[in-house]
């Protein structure tokens, strides 16, 4: 297949994901503000961009602070996000 | 009897009155214990991640791993971190010790963070969030960004200011940097990969810095989905050279959305990165032969998971089903040149959250016929040996795991 004719296609498929995932997303009613958002729900929604959500007792409240903080570099999380996560991770440890 | 109880209550008032100092003392013996072990300014924590497996090629099979990469964390303060990543691996019957990536970043502000050393390059998701053994849903790196046919720079040394905001209800993250950048082959060593691009400079080839960097846009509060664009421009030639200002462009375009659907009771990974790589036209000499060719090379993946998490079966919820298409299309009319496709499936089961054993199969595919010869690879190599991966249908079982 022409290279042209694959990035076409690629782009096509970015395109139409996009659309197809806004349309499911508006579906879920999920119109929170991330702000307004807690540790929990950030928690769940943010890890598994990547990788599964991490379990609380996996590390003790000082280790995952600095997790926390190595996680806001990498993944370009929020002061606010990264917070209200390690308060959540702190409370259910 | 009054006599007896006098006699109890004057014999329980000496003990209490004499076991009551020694509680207090072991009290603050051991909130002192206690204390010193609580970090202080300086906490540091090794995490990391190994894996291990068996491959079987068409050429032949192999126990494979036995890798693992340690990573340090070293937190001075609420503001600087240290991190640094080893790869100890064996190849060719020795063990290898590789530098993955080492830099510290400072917090300047809620919406800005500086790095400097080297570290993982923000080009599209995979090289610089996906790329882990345990986090690669797949045992095999997607054609085009493993190191021996890369498309894309995955690690560089330079500075770099990056940061994440909410805006309105979602969220943009963004990097922009300047690195060493890559360097041009021109054939005077390993002639067969002359006008190629190489990403590991660490110590510069020239004067002109790399420039680049990746927005991304998360547009729901859910952060289910995220749409980057990353750059990157540098002149590549050797300092002196008649290369010096050939210029190399690199684009990608990147996608994740990640999600439960709650019909399915289960979450829905889906990620794709699309790579394209630009070196301005030039004629090659090398020894007796010219070589002048479109330098354009690109890779993509597109990558599907589903995790049937909510299920109530126990063991159900921790299998997972992978997809992923991949291909490569390295300059076609190089003497490098060389187009690859493959499918690649796997069944993964989760021991726990960062334990994982992946059974796979993949089938890689080259159009260009002469191609397959050249580069059939040993077979049991590994998916990612030097040379770049194998043809021909794979059967791999890995396990990794993160700590």
């Amino acid at each position: 297949m022409k290279r042209k004719t694959k990035s076409i296609l690629f782009g096509l498929f970015v395109g139409l994901f996009a659309i197809g995932s806004l349309v499911l997303v508006s579906c879920s009613g999920s119109s929170q503000l991330v702000t307004e958002k807690t540790g929990a729900q950030l928690w769940g929604e943010n890890c598994v961009r990547c990788h599964n959500a991490p379990s609380p007792p996996s590390f003790n409240d000082y280790q995952w602070e600095t997790i926390a903080l190595h996680m806001r570099v990498r993944a370009s999380l929020t002061e606010e996000e990264v917070a209200k996560i390690v308060e959540f991770l702190k409370m259910a440890n | 009897m009054k006599h007896f109880n006098k006699l109890s209550m004057m014999v329980a008032v000496l003990i209490v009155g004499f076991l009551l100092p020694l509680y207090g003392q072991d009290t603050a013996t051991l909130q002192q214990e206690v204390d010193a072990l609580k970090p202080r300014l300086s906490r540091f924590l090794l995490r990391g991640y190994a894996h291990s497996g068996f491959e079987k090629f068409e050429e032949g099979s192999s126990f494979v791993g036995g890798s693992f990469n340690p990573i340090f964390l070293w937190q001075q303060s609420d503001r600087l971190l240290f991190e640094g990543e080893l790869e100890v691996e064996l190849e060719d019957g020795k063990t290898r010790l590789g530098l993955e990536y080492a830099n510290m970043s400072f917090i300047i502000s809620k919406r800005a963070i500086v790095r400097v050393g080297q570290f993982l390059i923000p080009f599209g998701i995979f090289a610089e969030r996906l790329h882990p053994r345990w986090i690669n849903r797949l045992p095999s790196n997607p054609l085009g960004f493993s190191h021996g046919e890369q498309v894309g720079p995955s690690s560089a040394l330079g500075v770099e200011l990056r940061g994440g905001a909410p805006v309105g209800s979602g969220k943009i993250n963004y990097s922009v940097y300047v690195i060493n950048g890559p360097t041009l082959n021109d054939g005077s060593v390993e002639a067969e990969e002359v006008g190629q691009l190489h990403y590991d400079n660490y110590e510069d080839n020239n004067d002109n810095k790399a420039i680049g960097g990746r927005l991304g846009i998360l547009p729901f509060s859910s952060s289910a989905l995220e749409l980057g664009v990353s750059a990157q421009v540098a002149n590549v030639g050797d300092r002196g050279s008649v290369y010096e200002n050939t210029g190399a462009q690199l684009f990608a375009v990147d996608l994740a959305f990640v999600k439960n659907i709650a019909p399915l009771k289960s979450i829905v990974d889906i990620k794709a990165q699309y790579n394209l790589t630009r070196v301005n036209r030039e004629t090659y000499t090398v020894g007796t032969e010219t070589f002048r060719f479109k330098n354009e090379s690109n890779a993509y993946f597109v990558q599907g998971v589903i995790k049937p998490a909510f299920v109530s079966n126990t063991f159900l919820q921790k299998l997972e089903l992978a997809g992923r298409y991949s291909a490569l299309q390295m300059a076609p009319d190089a003497p490098w040149g060389a187009e690859k496709t493959q499918w690649a499936v796997s069944v993964n089961y989760w021991l726990d959250w960062r334990t994982v054993i992946k059974f796979s199969y993949q089938y890689t595919d080259s159009p260009v016929s002469e191609h397959l010869e050249a580069e059939g690879g040993s077979g049991g190599g590994g998916a990612e040996e030097e040379g770049g991966t194998p043809l021909g249908g794979a059967f791999l079982v890995h396990w990794s795991f993160g700590f």
